[in-house]
């Protein structure tokens, strides 16, 4: 049997394995235990230099309970609940229909229209800061939850067509064709057969989205200005200034920041990597 | 209005629109337009089979359309125009002063460093913890754990970094990890790592290669496991070694995915921006393209120069963009 289960290997790569994994293991993860302990130590240690020993206080809550009260922490999270969960919805119901009319009807642009969404993909955003920044400005949508959510459905869904058309292209098609044979309405193909069909790809596309959208920050600090409608992102970078010193305070605030996506990624991890896999390698 | 409410109805609104334009536009063509019954029940239903595939594809086309195709016209038009002689055209007045000044060249070769290491060091990375993983009871576990970075913001990961290279003046204790180490391995005075001109791309670099590597060894590791057994094992009669499976036999196998993760990094190595302008700002030589832009657009005001620089990025990223067309093309074939 391959891969060769490492208990049954020589002594020598045996002890190898044991002790190197979770020493590179430790290493790798350092930065994050090094901002967890932090957010959990008081400023009294902080400041005697103890970070690497045990705190000789916990203030895990407090820390946490002080960040919600000198900072619109709280009004940062919810925006970015209001901007990332409307824009995934939003994002992926388009990508079904695109992806649907991409991949299953044959007509002359249907090519044309595929490398376009490919190219699509890959334009820098920078490219696009400027006249979409004006674009808001003009229409009203500047420093508002609904222009980001807009702006974020409409950039993220050439990458969900993308996705969905390779899918669906590699369902068994014979399934449509006996659909239509029997003269079921398009509309009823669609709903019954392909939809469900499709759900794997819509739970991964689903998680994808998600922490793209909530980890986004560039899109943040350019369509926002005030407090009102900042995410988390954002609202970080903000804290950050504000406690400079207070790196207990920064820390928490951070790792606030990072709750959201990485329990999404602990409890959808299959369809996480499940995503990431057909995104990249098709 | 209470803003979850606001959010609510944006979902409504969205929802409802996609299913209700989906809906309505089918029923009119299949009903009103072209309605199959009548002498021409055959041709009108050809023909309405021709203008459906449109139909499911308006939305997203019109999306696309609005917020991508036109701003980088518009981008294009901008760099090439003087936004405060009233958008009067000026050629290539623009790209000329952004080719004269250091701070543009300076940023150039940076990201070009960013280019080379950061795809290349994520992939090695990345194939090496998918290979020790492999083999392992608790390798999902660990995996796991590798891949976490991953689901953190470039922000969120910036300023964990801050922690790790923060530098306190010389009286007091530090607490920064680095500094901290460095002390205690009998170091005389703590460093202020972000500050020390070149060798500090090198640890913004290292924030970056921290979050991709869990991305290369997800994708590297599913190649991995879709090696054939009979390749690895004729391998092992034949008396190769460890390292000559792994270089011969397993690495040419998966040689498309690896080119596959290291041209997703690049893309995302060519757009960095947030971590730069999180951790340093471009201060002290650690200048990247995209915050070049931006620092051009908001700080300078100056929209001419900030367009032609985000032209170069555009420009960069234009080889694998054709690439990846092309490819797309010969799997059609």
């Amino acid at each position: 049997m391959f891969p060769t289960p490492i208990q049954r290997t020589s002594a020598p790569s045996r002890i190898g394995y044991q002790v190197f994994l979770p020493v590179a293991m430790i290493i790798w993860l350092l930065p994050l235990i090094a901002i967890f302990m932090t957010s959990v130590r008081g400023l009294k240690d902080i400041n005697s230099g103890n970070i690497f020993g045990w705190p000789t206080e916990f203030k895990l809550i407090e820390n946490y309970i002080a960040v919600f009260e000198a900072s619109p922490a709280l009004m940062y999270l919810m925006n970015s609940f209001y901007i990332t969960i409307p824009t995934v919805i939003v994002a992926v119901s388009l990508a079904c229909l695109a992806g649907y009319g991409l991949s299953i009807y044959r007509f002359r642009l249907a090519l044309p229209l595929f490398f376009l969404f490919v190219a699509g993909n890959f334009v820098p955003f920078q490219i696009l800061m400027v006249p979409v920044r004006d674009f808001s400005v003009r229409t009203g949508l500047y420093d508002t939850i609904q222009g980001q959510v807009l702006f974020h459905a409409a950039f993220q869904t050439g990458f969900c067509t993308l996705f969905m058309r390779n899918f669906i292209k590699a369902l068994p098609q014979e399934l449509i064709e006996a659909a239509r044979v029997e003269g079921v309405s398009e509309l009823k193909i669609f709903w019954y057969v392909v939809i469900p069909l499709m759900r794997p790809a819509i739970a991964a596309l689903a998680v994808l989205i998600f922490t793209f959208v909530w980890n986004d920050f560039f899109w943040a600090t350019v369509l926002t200005q005030g407090e009102t409608a900042k995410p988390i992102t954002a609202g970080v970078r903000a804290l950050n200034g504000q406690f400079v010193a207070n790196w207990h305070l920064v820390s928490a605030a951070s790792l606030l920041a990072a709750v959201p996506p990485v329990a999404m990624f602990f409890l959808m991890q299959r369809h996480f990597i499940a995503g990431l896999t057909l995104g990249a390698v098709k | 209005m209470h803003p979850a409410l606001q959010g609510l109805i944006t979902i409504i609104v969205g929802v409802g629109g996609c299913v209700g334009y989906y809906y309505l536009s089918n029923q009119f063509l299949d009903k009103v337009l072209f309605p199959a019954r009548g002498a021409n029940a055959g041709r009108n239903i050809n023909r309405a089979n021709m203008i459906r595939p449109w139909l499911f594809l308006a939305p997203a086309l019109f999306a696309l359309g609005l917020y991508l195709a036109y701003p980088v016209v518009e981008t294009l038009r901008l760099s090439l125009t003087d936004r405060d002689a009233g958008g009067a055209f000026v050629g290539g007045a623009n790209y000329a002063q952004m080719f004269a000044e250091p701070k543009f060249w300076e940023a150039m070769r940076n990201n070009m460093l960013w280019l080379i290491i950061v795809p290349a060091m994520s992939t090695a990375f990345g194939l090496l913890a998918a290979q020790l993983t492999d083999r392992l009871a608790w390798g999902n576990i660990a995996k796991s754990l590798i891949f976490m970075p991953m689901a953190i913001s470039f922000v969120g990961a910036a300023v964990i970094w801050k922690l790790v290279y923060d530098t306190r003046p010389i009286e007091q204790d530090q607490i920064g990890i680095l500094n901290a180490i460095l002390l205690s391995l009998g170091a005389e005075e703590p460093r202020t790592w972000l500050t020390i001109p070149f060798w500090n791309n090198f640890f913004l670099m290292a924030v970056l290669i921290w979050i991709q590597t869990g991305f290369a060894m997800v994708i590297l590791s599913a190649a991995l496991r879709g090696i054939p057994e009979e390749t690895v094992e004729a391998a092992i009669v034949d008396g190769a070694n460890p390292f000559q499976i792994f270089f011969r036999i397993k690495i040419p196998q998966i040689a498309g995915t690896i080119v596959v993760v290291w041209t997703t990094i690049t893309i995302v190595v060519l757009k960095v921006f947030d971590i730069v302008f999180a951790m340093t700002n471009g201060q002290w030589e650690t200048q990247v393209l995209a915050n070049y832009m931006y620092d051009k657009l908001f700080r300078a005001n100056d929209w001419g120069v900030g367009s032609a620089a985000a032209m170069i990025i555009m420009l960069l990223v234009t080889p694998i963009l054709v690439w990846n067309v092309y490819n797309a093309r010969k799997e059609m074939k």
